[in-house]
């Protein structure tokens, strides 16, 4: 292995040669400016003050690059090199992994949660236990955290964490006389209502590429689809209370009360368009992505509480949310924690994200949340406080959850099994099973400790 | 492929003597032996290319995926703790075997390969012999048109069907939609003969040429013969000139398998636009998901070993199955 290395980086810095000629070219002949992002003249500065360090960044996040620059404002001795990545599941994940592996990835990735154990797993995240001081600790939402910590050993550090939610059209909630559904109970009646009064509407969309959805539903419900007691990795996709969801909305696909497609595709973007469904259940983030989308339909959202099975016992799953790792190739770990504290609890980095217009983030950090609610733009939700909201919301979310190691596999496995439900082939529940099936090989393929229960 | 019936593909025909007729031709034992060590020089020089490449490009990688397949970079239990190298033995190949979606695709391979191979044999021969029975007319065209295809690659054949068969875009489904007809070649019942057909188009002509070049060879007398003896077209076509190119058609249909069995690029660009075909579709997909998406290379490189051991027993039981019955005929007459 270390042979391998070490003909790696020779092999990396002949490469790099050429490379390096051309910038010190660069920075000769540009010497003077000192403006700009670019390695060029980060070389020149780096050379005049003689100890500067250069954090590479990657992240496919809404609003990074204007949080990149207010850093990059304020410091001297650290600068950041950020680079925008496609998301995980346009290929974000595969750079890298594939980055990783051939010894050049990013000192700090972005990562969601439910990747955060497999790629602590392959190695990538450096474990940053004894860099997560106690005053960070402190600074942050325990269940948040919780999801990032394995065996006590934190490989990566929460940003946001978003509690489903509901968003919902006023204006066609008004025309077919509903009110905010307070349990699921509540809002099966609302979708039959909404199904009765009109042939194009529906309450709400089933997706079926919404793994995330189906895992936030159980989540809520109180599932744990994976417990690392004792140990080794226990797998129960399809435990009670996950049965309880699929049925549920099995029930509702079934008897037409609510749309069955895919939400990332067109013919979603179409209904939310076009007013054809009254309701979205996605985290706090998607209140910005929405302003973004569709500013025409401004003053017609307003953001509620997910309904609960129990009111006496109230629960909620997230759904989204990302986390920032530093590598285990990273150099300099101090001075990329130092950027991972500051854009994770410091005001100017949520007052720079928010200012993209795009991300309505719940920061992990809950000293944030009132820079949140001061820098977010409230016209478009008609005034509505939605951070104070986020914040009761939070607080409900179920703590002990656990991701499993290889999620993006999990997941892919379940979307298949739903959309062959969504063409009449099979459950919502088969595919929840079929992913479980699909993910113990792979599991123990990796060497890992397993244990499943099938009920 | 080793036949047994005089007639065979043409280039059969003057590879055979050739080897030993000048050694035998050699009068001096000395002479014989230089020549000898000639031949085998020969012999060498023109065969090293082979076995260089052969070594490169197929033992070296066979060789790595089935040391990835035993050994593995394992941390014990969970998974966070440091990594060690340790013999895996055989659990790579129990997780494959015991994987739902692997065994799934290989059942769609195996669907996949009893409508393909037929359909793409008797296809491409019926094609060959009606060029062969002069009753086609501009047959240089007919056979250009039909090779066509073979020469798009099989990505750009993907994307060109890839566009014929989603709703909205597609002419086809536009007029077909406009004769009241609606078809999803993309749902989940038709998704796999819309692959199929996708091969079909690729590769039907290139078969045909093959046939067609065995019906070339066969003796024009054989076939006086048959219409002599009161044959018509059809039946001289069926009875005498199938028969004769019998082992082409092993090799078209061997060929056929071993293709069929990697069935990846066509099912990996049509995934992009339909949920029906799964990331693990076929076992291909499914280990190019293992490596590349799951980061399980021990999972990958075992279930590459068993296509590959899938395969080579499939050709074997292909190849023995024809020479058995090549045999029993033999015997028969």
């Amino acid at each position: 292995m270390p042979g391998r290395q070490s003909r790696r980086s020779v092999l990396a810095t002949i490469a790099a040669l050429p490379l390096t000629g051309a910038l010190s070219a660069c920075g000769g002949g540009g010497g003077d400016t000192r403006s700009g992002g670019t390695s060029s003249t980060g070389r020149t500065v780096s050379s005049r003050t003689g100890r500067k360090t250069r954090i590479t960044f990657w992240s496919a996040l809404r609003g990074s690059q204007e949080v990149v620059d207010a850093f990059n404002r304020g410091h001297d001795t650290i600068q950041v090199d950020f680079q925008q990545i496609p998301g995980g599941a346009q290929g974000g994940y595969a750079k890298l992994s594939n980055a990783a592996r051939a010894g050049n990835a990013p000192d700090i990735a972005t990562l969601e949660y439910p990747q955060v154990p497999g790629f602590a797993i392959d190695g990538v995240c450096r474990d940053i236990t004894d860099l997560v001081g106690d005053g960070l600790r402190a600074k942050l939402l325990p269940q948040a955290l919780g999801l990032t910590t394995f065996e006590k050993r934190v490989f990566s550090v929460p940003l946001d964490v978003e509690p489903m939610v509901l968003h919902y059209r006023t204006d066609l909630f008004e025309r077919y006389g509903l009110t905010v559904p307070r349990t699921w109970d509540d809002f099966e009646d609302a979708a039959r209502t909404v199904r009765d009064k009109s042939d194009d509407r529906r309450m709400a969309l089933f997706p079926t590429d919404g793994d995330n959805h189906v895992a936030a539903y159980a989540w809520q419900a109180g599932a744990q689809w994976f417990d690392t007691a004792g140990g080794a990795w226990n797998v129960s996709l399809a435990d009670a209370p996950t049965r309880r969801v699929a049925a549920y909305w099995q029930r509702l696909t079934d008897e037409d009360l609510v749309f069955m497609n895919a939400v990332e595709s067109r013919h979603s973007d179409v209904q939310i368009g076009n007013g054809l469904v009254l309701s979205r259940f996605s985290g706090a983030w998607d209140a910005g992505a929405q302003m973004k989308a569709r500013p025409g339909q401004k003053g017609q959202w307003a953001i509620a509480p997910s309904p609960q099975w129990d009111p006496a016992d109230p629960g909620v799953g997230t759904h989204g949310g990302s986390t920032f790792a530093v590598t285990r190739d990273c150099a300099d770990p101090e001075a990329a924690m130092e950027f991972i504290e500051w854009q994770i609890s410091h005001p100017d980095a949520l007052r720079a994200r928010l200012s993209s217009g795009a991300s309505s983030q719940y920061p992990a950090a809950p000293d944030l949340v009132d820079v949140g609610r001061k820098a977010f733009d409230r016209s478009y939700y008609g005034g509505q406080d939605i951070y104070t909201l986020f914040e009761q919301e939070a607080h409900k979310i179920r703590p002990g959850w656990v991701w499993g190691p290889r999620m993006t596999a999990t997941g892919r496995i379940m979307k298949d099994g739903l959309a062959r439900a969504s063409g009449g082939q099979g459950s919502i529940l088969g595919a929840i099973r079929a992913a479980q099936e699909g993910t113990m090989p792979d599991l123990k393929a990796l060497g890992l400790s397993t244990t499943q229960r099938s009920t | 492929m080793t036949s047994a019936t005089p007639v065979s593909v043409p280039t059969d025909a003057p590879a055979r003597p050739s080897p030993k007729s000048p050694a035998a031709a050699a009068p001096a034992p000395t002479a014989r032996r230089s020549a000898r060590r000639r031949e085998l020089g020969a012999c060498g020089v023109l065969m090293t290319p082979f076995f260089v490449l052969l070594t490169t490009v197929f033992l070296i990688p066979v060789g790595t995926a089935v040391y990835l397949s035993f050994f593995s970079d394992d941390q014990p239990g969970l998974g966070f703790g440091p990594e060690r190298t340790v013999f895996a033995g055989l659990r790579n190949y129990t997780a494959v075997l015991a994987d739902p979606t692997f065994l799934g695709g290989l059942g769609t391979v195996a669907l996949y390969c009893l409508i393909y191979i037929p359909l793409m044999v008797v296809g491409a021969l019926a094609l060959a012999l009606l060029l062969d029975s002069g009753v086609v007319r501009l047959r240089g065209t007919v056979q250009l048109a039909l090779f066509l295809p073979h020469a798009v690659p099989g990505i750009i054949a993907a994307l060109i069907w890839l566009y014929l068969y989603t709703p909205g875009i597609s002419p086809v489904i536009d007029l077909l939609g406009r004769a009241d007809i609606t078809v999803d070649f993309l749902g989940v019942h038709m998704v796999l003969p819309s692959i199929v057909n996708i091969a079909l188009w690729s590769n039907l002509g290139y078969n045909m040429v093959v046939f067609y070049a065995a019906l070339q060879a066969v003796p024009r007398e054989v076939i006086e013969a048959s219409v002599v003896d009161g044959a018509g077209p059809v039946r001289t076509a069926l009875q005498v000139k199938a028969p004769l190119v019998r082992s082409s058609i092993v090799m078209v249909a061997m060929f056929t398998l071993i293709f069929a069995l990697q069935l990846f690029t066509e099912p990996m660009l049509l995934s992009q636009s339909t949920p029906m075909i799964s990331s693990r579709f076929s076992p291909s997909m499914y280990i190019y998901d293992a490596a590349f998406t799951r980061n399980n290379y021990g999972l990958a490189a075992a279930s590459s070993v068993i296509l590959l051991l899938c395969t080579i027993a499939l050709s074997y039981g292909v190849t023995r199955w024809t020479n058995r019955a090549d045999a029993a005929e033999e015997g028969a007459r």
